[in-house]
């Protein structure tokens, strides 16, 4: 009983990729860590909590997925790691569940057997008996126990069957360490290992020898088809971003409605002034107008979401690979880079998963052109003023597609560029892929996923933007003019001379001062920008209460030069958007590539490339535009 | 040295990965050449059976119930031979 005072015992779950270890992680722990139907989700080490029936505290510990202990990724270095003490200021784990799909022990107790061999006490979690029984699978966990020496769980964890069960042989004392009785000193131990599997699986899971047709095999015949596989490919992103911008319509308009009426309300009870000023212009506009894309970030995280869990990624991957060996990467960086278009942190976190350290290298130079949900806004801001107002959403979406196909054809681009000067591998990489069968998604997982995202990006719009918002409208708003007229104000106002400085840089983009002010405010945070613009363009015109409450959109598009010309013509649009496609606005992403990179010269190279990048693409765009007549 | 007679024999009757017909069901025989190692991490062990699904740039095989994309390369150093 003095376990409670001691430090809690640690548990490790360790198996296959996609063995269910995170699904089982999270309902250990009551966590929501990622989950998804292909090898390779979780690539860093994930603590919880959880208890056991008699209530000690236990620390679990979540391990990217691995096939053997020889750490051929950085990713499985890390479980191996993990597993045998090696990670700093931590030591071995106490316990470790090992995780197998039961379906498909004999490729999954080979990473088990390996477990037991470095003598660490084990327990094993024998995950999907859902499948196996669909399978036609003869279980004999009793059997299976026997033989190894150490206790073995059927469970089902998607389904939350056989946690308590698992609960129950964490109970204290541990296990003790089983003895690898199948290690004969005078074979070789692989061998050894292979012979013992062939008879458990012989013994325990009695499979029926013919080959089935199963339903995932049928969906394949068609998705993975070299000429209708492309076209569901195509079909299926052009439809995801299609359905993102016409469901996201509807709650768009409720926002922006509920925001209106807000302002107008205010309006009507405070006086007029600063103070009312501050709340209509700097708050309401300026959050309230970031605010208002939360929909299509919510749906972005939903549909990738879905592709995830489905097991559909996989297969894009494979389709891809042929792709990418053009620019020398393999099918394997399509993950981390398909990634990187939720967000490009994740995106590079995953590519641990890539053996060839120079690919791995390249995937994360080229990771943030992966045009990730935080450029939304400001693409949602500015492409329906390229577009007429009424013109179909499927054209809307057409433009998003040719934004995500202009970012990622630069990136491969570069890759090919890059990998050519970074010479060959010594090892030759090969390309290997797991394709699990379609499943359905965990729904429980999504959708908080989806509201964990939405909240952190509210988050974001409330403190970060909210602080931003207030101090660009301070310094559009003071010092004052003394003449009183609003056109006058701007100018007169810290942020106008702040503006009038940037000018010189901008309008060869052809971009004017508020512009040039709010993509340097958007150095922060890509969505900083559109909460800028909203502050930087506020009607001019205060005492027409009706104009306060236009759309930013609306006043964008009736916003001119001094000399009468429109500001946001079709091309400085474009070059606009040339700008925040390929500019790398984000200092939490440099970070994460100066340390998954193990270089701040890559990151910090990686941010002048790409910013110098940008500002000379739209350079040149606007330029050449306008040279001929646009 | 019978043993490295029947051995070498079932090298030559045997035919790598990329040779079988999709559809077919085959028996690995010996893993050889650099990528041994990770095909055997991946389930690719000797004695196994493997149906190839699709041929092509990668192929796709099914063993034990698992689907795997594995390049031409590595089909290559899978050395298999026809049931039965
Ligand atoms: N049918 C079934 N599916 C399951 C079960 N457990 C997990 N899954 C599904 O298996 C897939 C993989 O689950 P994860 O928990 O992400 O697997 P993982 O082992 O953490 O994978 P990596 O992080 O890539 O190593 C998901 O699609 C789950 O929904 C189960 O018991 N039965
Ligand atoms: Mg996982």
């Amino acid at each position: 009983m003095n376990q409670a005072s001691a430090p809690p015992s640690t548990i490790a779950l360790i198996g296959n990729p996609n063995a269910g270890k995170t699904t089982l992680f999270n309902a250990l722990t009551g966590a929501n860590q990622r989950v998804g139907n292909y090898a390779g989700v979780t690539v860093e080490i994930k603590s919880g909590e959880t208890y056991t029936p008699h209530g000690h505290k236990l620390r679990v510990w979540d391990l990217p997925g691995c096939y053997s202990l020889r750490a051929n990724s950085p990713d499985e270095k890390i479980a191996l790691d993990a597993l045998t003490g090696a990670i700093p200021g931590e030591s071995k784990p106490d316990l470790v569940v090992c995780v197998v799909d039961a379906s498909n022990l004999e490729r999954h107790l080979q990473l088990a057997l390996q477990v037991l061999e470095i003598g660490i006490p084990c327990i094993l979690a024998l995950n999907m008996v859902d499948v196996a029984e669909r399978a036609g699978l003869r279980l004999d966990p009793a059997k299976l126990s026997e033989e190894l020496g150490i206790p073995v769980v059927p469970m089902q964890a998607n389904a939350k069957r056989g946690i308590i069960e698992l609960k129950q042989a964490l109970r204290f004392p541990f296990p003790t360490a089983a003895e690898p009785r199948w290690i004969d000193s005078s074979e070789n131990p692989a061998a050894s290992r292979r012979a013992l599997i062939i008879r458990l699986c012989d013994l325990a899971a009695r499979r029926p020898d013919s080959h089935q047709q199963t339903r995932s095999d049928q969906i394949d015949a068609i998705l993975l088809h070299p000429v209708y596989g492309w076209i569901a490919l195509l079909g299926i992103f052009f439809t995801l971003f299609w359905a993102i911008f016409s469901f996201a319509q509807i709650p768009m308009g409720w926002i922006e409605s509920g925001q209106r009426s807000f302002a107008a309300w205010i309006n009507t009870t405070m006086s007029e002034g600063d103070f009312r000023s501050l709340v209509v212009d700097g708050v309401i506009g300026g959050v309230g107008g970031v605010l208002t894309f939360l929909p299509q970030i919510g749906l972005l995280f939903f549909f990738i979401g879905l592709l995830e869990s489905s097991g559909y990624m996989a297969r894009a991957a494979y389709l891809m690979d042929s792709v990418m060996a053009k620019v020398g990467l393999s099918g394997k960086a399509f993950l981390p880079l398909f990634s990187s278009y939720a967000c490009a942190i994740p995106g590079i976190m995953a590519t641990r998963t890539i053996d060839s350290a120079k690919e791995r290298l390249v995937t994360i130079f080229i990771a943030p052109w992966m045009s990730c949900s935080a450029r939304l806004p400001v693409y949602f801001l500015i492409v329906p003023l390229l577009l007429h107002e009424h013109e179909g959403t499927w054209k809307q979406a057409l433009v998003l597609f040719g934004i995500y196909a202009l970012g990622t054809s630069a990136a491969f681009l570069v890759a090919k560029l890059l990998r050519g000067r970074l010479g060959k591998d010594s090892s030759p990489g090969h390309f290997l892929l797991e394709l699990p069968p379609y499943r359905k998604p965990q729904w429980n997982y999504i959708f908080r996923h989806v509201f964990e995202r939405s909240f952190s990006f509210v988050k974001k719009a409330g403190t970060l933007i909210l602080g931003l918002s207030i101090l660009l409208w301070a310094l559009s708003t003071y010092p004052k003019s003394a003449t009183g007229d609003a056109a006058d104000a701007l100018t007169h106002s810290a942020m106008g001379r702040i503006g009038a400085i940037i000018e010189p840089a901008v309008k060869p983009l052809g971009f004017d001062g508020r512009i040039g002010t709010a993509i340097l405010t958007s150095f922060a945070a890509r969505e900083v920008f559109v909460s800028s613009m909203a502050i930087l363009y506020r009607v001019e015109e205060t005492h027409d209460p009706e104009a306060t409450r236009k759309l930013l959109r609306d006043r964008l598009a009736s916003a001119s030069w001094p000399d009468g010309r429109r500001i946001f013509t079709p091309l400085s649009l474009v070059s606009l958007l040339v700008f925040f496609i390929y500019a790398m606005q984000c200092l939490p992403t440099t970070a994460v590539v100066a340390r998954e990179s193990g270089s701040w010269k890559w990151a910090l190279g990686q941010f002048l490339f790409m910013t110098g990048f940008a500002y000379a693409a739209a350079l040149v765009i606007f330029q050449v535009g306008k040279l001929i007549g646009y | 040295m019978s043993h490295f007679l029947a051995t070498d024999l079932e090298i030559d009757s045997a035919m790598t990965l990329n040779q079988v017909k999709v559809g077919c069901d085959v028996k690995i025989r010996v893993l050889s050449g650099p990528g041994c190692e990770r095909l055997r991490d991946l389930g690719f062990c000797e004695q196994l059976q493997v149906r190839k699904l699709a041929g092509g740039r990668n192929l796709i095989c099914s063993i034990c119930g698992t689907r795997m994309a594995i390049s031409r390369e590595l089909a290559e150093q899978v050395l298999v031979s026809p049931i039965g």
